[in-house]
């Protein structure tokens, strides 16, 4: 997959609003690989809605959405466990992972998909984010910051060609933030993929190719 | 997979699991031990080796008109039956074509009285006796009356009108004053009784003895039959009796013990079956809401696996696996008892069948392995659609 284009999309609680000022809302938008991109918002813009969209969680949406000049609308259940697993990974804004299973239980079940990283790579993340004596703490006994890089790492146990990144560094301080930074620039060079992050003030401090206001 | 498995066995109660077990092994025992019972007794009533044996069913044609002579059988008519399906084997009633003047000396005096013989192929008679021959030139005539006879004779008539009761050995040793005539020919023969029939409803003369007198007394060949016994399997069959009412023929039909008791059979077996089925029944139903009602309390869960990139399918698999297990081990179990029951009353039913019977468990094998595809076909369906339902895009 090379490029995700947005031809007009708004969603369509805001379908009848006139007031909108978006660089993506009603506009026409193209994400390629290799680039950086940041999407600030403000609350209530839709930027949940919008990684809800373009991952398939959701379909409440007026315009069209083109993968490689594939309308998503179409794409069945199956499809989307394909783009899911090899080309678009993401890190949730509410993370996803799931308490009862330790940190490295989390990343394992995603890497477990594909075998995409070594064991030895995602304990040498894990030492890098510093929660490497977390390994095998179970994630609902770990702080949000602490839960939010290991949902960072389970993103980047798979193959992609867009890493999306729904407010990476919301409960993380600058030292962490720009370790992630590090990793996902690291990763997604190897890739040659698009790392999308999105933002509501804080953000990880990137020379990105292009800012969209939402 | 131990991780998925780790996750969503969570909310598994093992109790819904051990009722549906139970229930559903109930169910399935009690089916497949019927339908194997089943399996075993009906070749006992219908098959070759029949227990009963097969059966014979006499064929006329109803009088239409009086005075226009017995309706009789074409050899047209008589090809169509041998060309049907359950017919194995076929008779044609040969009936006397000259006059018989039957008598009998009692208590010094000679009672007499017009009789008339009928004959039919030895293979469809049920007496067997060594006297039971006739050549040209012999003086005595053997003959075989219906058993009913001598019943009607002892428990009716002697009754009441005070006369004593006689034996089948007594009649045997009685001999009979046989006047044949007609064609310019009068002779006196003696008629001997060999034996009674349960079957046939007339009185009987040997095929050869019939072939020769009607040359001899009548010079008439054989003329077409007035009725016909047919050899088959189950006269209850569907195919004998709609052959027969379609073709306007009417059977002298005593009731069919075998049909009577694969009647009964099919009863019990029904009622059997009924009951395993309805245990089988409830027994999926709850294993169907329990499944229901794990999928609902997992379901974040679920939501999740299918984010993180897992296929609908891939996620079903621990609960597939779940249900296979459960049903396989039910069904592996219950062949378990059936074996041991058929083992058990194998022995009595080859003690009643006078020869040994092999106890091969196939019926309940090809039933249960059958039984329980559909429902492991409906638990993964149900799963399946679940799962998908969860996993659509809003």
């Amino acid at each position: 997959m090379d490029s995700i284009r947005l031809s007009n999309v708004v969603p369509e609680i805001f379908a009848s609003r006139e007031d909108l000022h978006s660089d993506i809302w009603h506009s026409e938008v193209t994400i390629e690989r290799d680039k950086c991109y940041l999407i600030e918002a403000a609350s209530g813009t839709g930027k949940s809605s919008l990684c809800s969209y373009l991952y398939g969680q959701r379909g409440d949406y007026r315009g069209t959405i083109l993968f490689d000049n594939e309308d998503i609308a179409h794409f069945s259940t199956n499809k989307w466990s394909d783009i899911r697993q090899r080309h678009i990974s993401i890190l949730f804004q509410d993370l996803k992972l799931f308490g009862e299973l330790t940190a490295l239980e989390n990343v394992a079940i995603k890497n477990n998909i594909a075998h995409t990283q070594t064991l030895s790579q995602i304990t040498a993340w894990f030492e890098e984010l510093g929660i490497g004596d977390k390994l095998h703490s179970r994630i609902d006994r770990m702080s949000y910051g602490q839960q939010q890089r290991v949902a960072f790492i389970r993103a980047l146990c798979q193959p992609y060609e867009f890493i999306l990144l729904d407010e990476p560094i919301s409960h993380l301080d600058d030292r962490n933030s720009d370790i992630m930074r590090d990793i996902v620039l690291r990763d997604a060079k190897q890739k040659g993929a698009a790392v999308i992050a999105t933002s509501i003030g804080k953000h990880m401090n990137i020379d990105y190719d292009k800012l969209l206001r939402l | 997979m131990t991780l998925i498995w780790k996750l969503l066995r969570k909310h598994i109660s093992i109790f819904e699991l051990a009722v549906f077990f139970v229930a559903n092994l109930i169910g399935m025992a009690v089916i497949l031990a019927g339908v194997q019972i089943y399996s075993d007794i009906k070749p006992m009533l219908t098959g070759e080796k029949s227990l009963i044996g097969n059966e014979y069913v006499i064929v006329t044609r109803p009088v239409e008109r009086v005075g226009m002579g017995a309706p009789t059988f074409s050899a047209e008519a008589i090809e169509e039956f041998r060309e049907q399906d359950f017919v194995l084997d076929l008779g044609l009633f040969a009936a006397s074509q000259f006059e018989v003047d039957g008598s009998i000396m009692f208590n010094g005096r000679r009672l007499s009285t017009m009789m008339f013989f009928e004959a039919v192929p030895d293979s469809f008679i049920d007496v067997e006796s060594r006297d039971w021959h006739f050549a040209e030139g012999d003086n005595t005539i053997p003959i075989i009356l219906p058993r009913n006879y001598l019943n009607l004779y002892n428990f009716g008539f002697s009754q009441t009108q005070n006369l004593p009761q006689i034996t089948e050995d007594m009649i045997k040793r009685v001999e009979l004053g046989i006047r044949l005539s007609g064609n310019g020919h009068r002779d006196d023969y003696v008629g001997r009784v060999v034996g009674f029939s349960d079957r046939l409803n007339t009185i009987l003369v040997p095929m050869e003895f019939m072939n020769w007198a009607n040359g001899y007394y009548a010079n008439a060949s054989v003329g077409e039959p007035t009725r016909l016994i047919l050899e088959v399997a189950n006269p209850g069959a569907p195919e004998v009796t709609s052959f027969l009412a379609e073709h306007g023929y009417s059977a002298e039909d005593k009731p069919s013990e075998s049909s009577k008791a694969l009647f009964l059979l099919k009863a019990c077996v029904a009622v059997i079956v009924g009951i395993g089925l309805i245990f089988s029944l409830l027994s999926v139903i709850i294993l169907t809401l329990s499944i229901y009602l794990l999928l609902q309390k997992n379901i974040t869960k679920l939501e999740n696996l299918v984010l993180i990139g897992y296929t609908p399918s891939r996620v079903a698999m621990p609960y597939n696996l779940m249900t296979l297990i459960l049903n396989l081990s039910i069904l592996a179990i219950s062949l378990v008892v059936v074996f041991i029951a058929q083992g058990e009353y194998m022995g009595y039913l080859s003690d009643i069948a006078g020869h040994e019977l092999t106890a091969s468990p196939t019926t309940a094998i090809i039933v249960g392995i059958l039984f329980t595809a559909v429902i492991i076909a409906f638990n993964f369906f149900i799963i399946y659609r679940k799962i998908r339902e969860i996993s659509k895009k809003r």
